[in-house]
Order: structure tokens, then C-alpha cells, then sequence
């Protein structure tokens, strides 16, 4: 079955294909924000995405791009960039939600920073990882206990329509002074 | 004889009068505001533990561009430092030139009631060197202090000062202000004294 296609088109998309589309589109989404600054921690999900940034075609002078040992760390960090007028954009894995908390809700919530990130999700259809979900499955539950404001981009969205909600997102971010995850179904789903 | 907290603040404050000051959680921010008042310069985390130097790395990579002369000033407590500690490889790593890191080092979690940290076993300096911060070092007395204070203020960062202190206490009040109004004045803060060639 054809994920993504055009309503009325019967195409075979492999996992892989998925990946690649879904990831270019996240590339735009980011671009788009233009950021001077780009957090990451890996995920193999997240590949695309990262060499992007890293090594490709989103090198570029006047931006730095670093792994955030921690999400927490990211965090403060990110918060840090935006007191500073920075452009900061955090990429990561949902599992590390739980690692965050905290310095968001002692950070940037509380100080009214805006802070925007992109979170990819695990444990879900198309998942390999036989224990993840157990963690990632409580994301949206974990964000929302924390008052945490966030938007899903996955098969119910068009992929054509990922880089403008991602470019929205972090305009909302802005605009409400305050920390936003979109979260990005790159497996399917 | 030990140096004690507060007057370490009084030096920092005094040597870093124009420069940006970040203040760990609890008895070192409150130490501070009785010693120097409220400062536009100083930006007090209320609760983050172990995200202060986090924070200043990334106020420090922001500003390096736009002020490049100024040192983002981190005033630490042990605890904090050791909670937060994989941001020494990050600082390391990125080696902003404008960060000075001093770690106010009581060897207890003051704050809660003088639970001992493991600081004694760490070699805060050695740390610092093995993850690729451009130089650091131990002060144990007033005039030591009185050194480093200008040496971190010229010498290229990151750079970290592990001040040995006592765990005599000031009598302070507690501190309620929102924090949004706390990130606020610190931006206008900021803003008024943005170097006129980085304007606009
Ligand atoms: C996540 C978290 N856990 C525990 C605390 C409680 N707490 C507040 S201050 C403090 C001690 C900090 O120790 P240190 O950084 O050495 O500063 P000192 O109190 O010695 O000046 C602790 C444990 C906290 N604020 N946040
Ligand atoms: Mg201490």
C-alpha cells in the first residue's frame, strides 16, 4: 500500500522512500527557519536529516551545527542562544523527552523563552526496536502532563505540507513565548 | 582560611561590573543580590540545577559575533557543576573564546543543608584541560582570586576557575521575582549596551 501518494494513486513506497521524502521535508521545514544554530542528538531516523546539517548541502558560514550530549543540556543551551537573539533549532529523538523535562520547565517555560524543536518519533509502525515504544509511546502523554505545547506531523498530514507547519511551528513559537515540539513520523505512520 | 561566598561574590561582581553574569540556584544567587543588589547585567537561574554553565554556553556562543572583547561570566556551585557535567565536553568542544567558568567549590550541597558533593574527588582542573577548554585553574585565597578574576577577563576562553570556599552562610531574603520579568531585564540589559558597530 502506497503511503503519501496522491489520493487515487496506487504507487509502492518502500520504508525507505518514506524516509527519504519525509526527511527531505523536515530539511525543508528547518531551512525555511532559517537557524543559526542547529542541536542535535542522533537517531538513526534521523540520518537524513543530520548529514544534511553536518556535511551537506546546510553547511554554511555563519551557522554552527553540534551534538548535544544531553537533551537537557540542549536545552539550556538553546534557552541561552534565544536570551542572546539567536536561531536556535534542537533535532532529537523522542525518547529522550523524559531527559528534558526538567531544564524546560525550570528554563525556558518559566522565563517565557521561545524555543523550537524537531523530535522524531520511535516505537511505532514500521519500528525494529522491540523495548522502544515503552518510552516513546508516552511522549504526547509526557508533554502534555508537563504543559508542554506540541503538533504531530505524520500520514495525516501531506508531505508537501510538512515544511510550511514546520515553519509555523516555530513562528508559534515566537509569537507565544514559549518552547514548541513538532513531532516527525519519519517510519511511517 | 578559607575564602568565604560572599566575598568571592563581591569581587566578581566588582570585576565583572559590564560584563553579562550568570548565577547558579539558591544561596549564590540570593548571596549575590544581598551583596551587589539587582544587576541588568546579572541573569539568576531560580531552579535550573545543573544547566548554568548550559545556559552561558549558549549566551556566550550567541554574543561571541556581535561582542566578541566581553567575557560571559558563570558563577557555578559544585553541586550544580557535577549534576550538569557532560556540558564540559560541549564547551570544550565549541571552545567559545568568551566564556569564564568560576565554580564556587563549598564541597556540599549548601543550599539543602550541607550534604557532602563528590567535588573532593574531582579534579575540576584536569577535567577541564582533558576536555579541551583552553586553561584553568585552582584559587584558594583572596589574592589568587584577585588574579584570576583578571586573568579570566582577558585570557581566551573557555576558561575555568575552581575557587575553594568555606560554607559560612549571609542571612537573605527569599527571591520572588517572575522569572519572565527576570529574562526581560536581562535582554533590555543587553540591548543598552550592544556595541554601537553591532547595531542594527
Ligand atoms: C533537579 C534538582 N534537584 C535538587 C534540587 C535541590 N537543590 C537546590 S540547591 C541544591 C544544592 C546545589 O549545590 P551546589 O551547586 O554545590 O551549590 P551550594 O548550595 O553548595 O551553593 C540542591 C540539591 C534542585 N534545585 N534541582
Ligand atoms: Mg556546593
Amino acid at each position: 500500500m502506497s503511503i503519501d501518494a496522491p489520493a487515487g494513486v496506487r504507487a509502492v513506497d518502500s520504508q525507505a522512500d518514506l524516509l527519504e521524502r519525509r526527511s527531505q521535508a523536515v530539511i525543508d521545514g528547518v531551512e525555511s527557519i532559517d537557524p543559526d544554530f542547529v542541536l542535535h542528538l542522533a537517531s538513526s531516523t534521523l540520518k537524513i536529516v543530520l548529514d544534511h546539517f553536518i556535511a551537506g548541502a546546510g553547511v554554511r558560514v555563519g551557522r554552527s551545527v553540534f551534538a548535544m550530549p544531553r537533551e537537557e543540556e540542549g536545552v539550556a543551551i538553546a534557552s541561552g542562544l534565544e536570551l542572546a537573539g539567536s536561531r536556535p533549532v534542537m533535532i532529537f529523538q523522542d525518547n529522550g523527552i523524559g531527559n528534558l523535562l526538567t531544564a524546560l520547565l525550570t528554563l525556558p517555560q518559566p522565563y517565557h523563552l521561545p524555543l523550537f524543536g524537531v523530535v522524531t518519533r520511535r516505537g511505532g509502525l514500521g519500528e525494529y526496536n522491540s523495548m522502544i515504544h515503552t518510552v516513546s509511546e508516552r511522549t504526547e502523554a509526557l508533554l502534555d502532563a508537563a504543559g508542554v505545547r506540541w503538533f504531530q506531523l505524520d500520514a495525516r498530514t501531506p508531505v508537501d505540507r510538512w515544511a510550511v507547519e514546520i515553519k509555523r511551528a516555530w513562528d508559534f513559537s515566537r509569537a507565544t513565548h514559549r518552547p514548541i515540539f513538532v513531532l516527525v513520523n519519519l517510519m511511517g505512520g | 582560611m578559607a575564602i568565604e561566598r560572599a566575598d568571592v561574590l563581591r569581587q566578581l561582581d566588582a570585576g565583572f561590573a559590564d560584563s553579562p553574569v550568570v548565577l547558579s540556584l539558591g544561596g549564590t544567587a540570593r548571596e549575590m543580590l544581598a551583596v551587589a543588589g539587582r544587576k541588568g547585567n546579572h541573569l539568576i537561574s531560580l531552579d535550573a540545577m545543573g544547566q548554568t554553565i548550559s545556559l552561558a554556553l549558549g549566551l556566550a556562543l550567541g554574543l561571541q559575533e556581535t561582542r566578541p572583547d566581553e567575557k560571559v561570566v558563570v558563577v557555578e556551585g559544585d553541586g550544580s557543576l557535577i549534576m550538569g557535567l557532560s556540558v564540559m565536553s560541549t564547551a570544550g568542544h565549541l571552545k567559545p573564546k568568551n566564556l569564564a567558568v568560576f565554580v564556587l567549590d563549598n564541597g556540599v550541597y549548601l543550599a539543602t543543608g550541607g550534604q557532602p558533593t563528590a567535588a573532593a574527588d574531582i579534579d575540576m582542573v584536569a577535567v577541564a584541560k582533558a576536555c579541551g577548554w583552553r586553561d584553568a585553574r585552582d584559587v584558594r585565597t583572596s589574592e589568587e582570586l584577585a588574579d584570576a578574576v583578571s586573568w579570566a577577563a582577558s585570557a581566551p576562553g573557555p576558561v575555568l576557575i575552581r575557587v575553594y570556599i568555606g560554607t559560612k552562610q549571609l542571612q537573605t531574603n527569599y527571591f520572588l521575582e517572575d522569572p519572565a520579568i527576570l529574562a526581560e531585564d536581562f535582554r533590555r540589559w543587553l540591548r543598552s549596551t550592544r556595541p554601537a558597530a553591532s547595531v542594527g
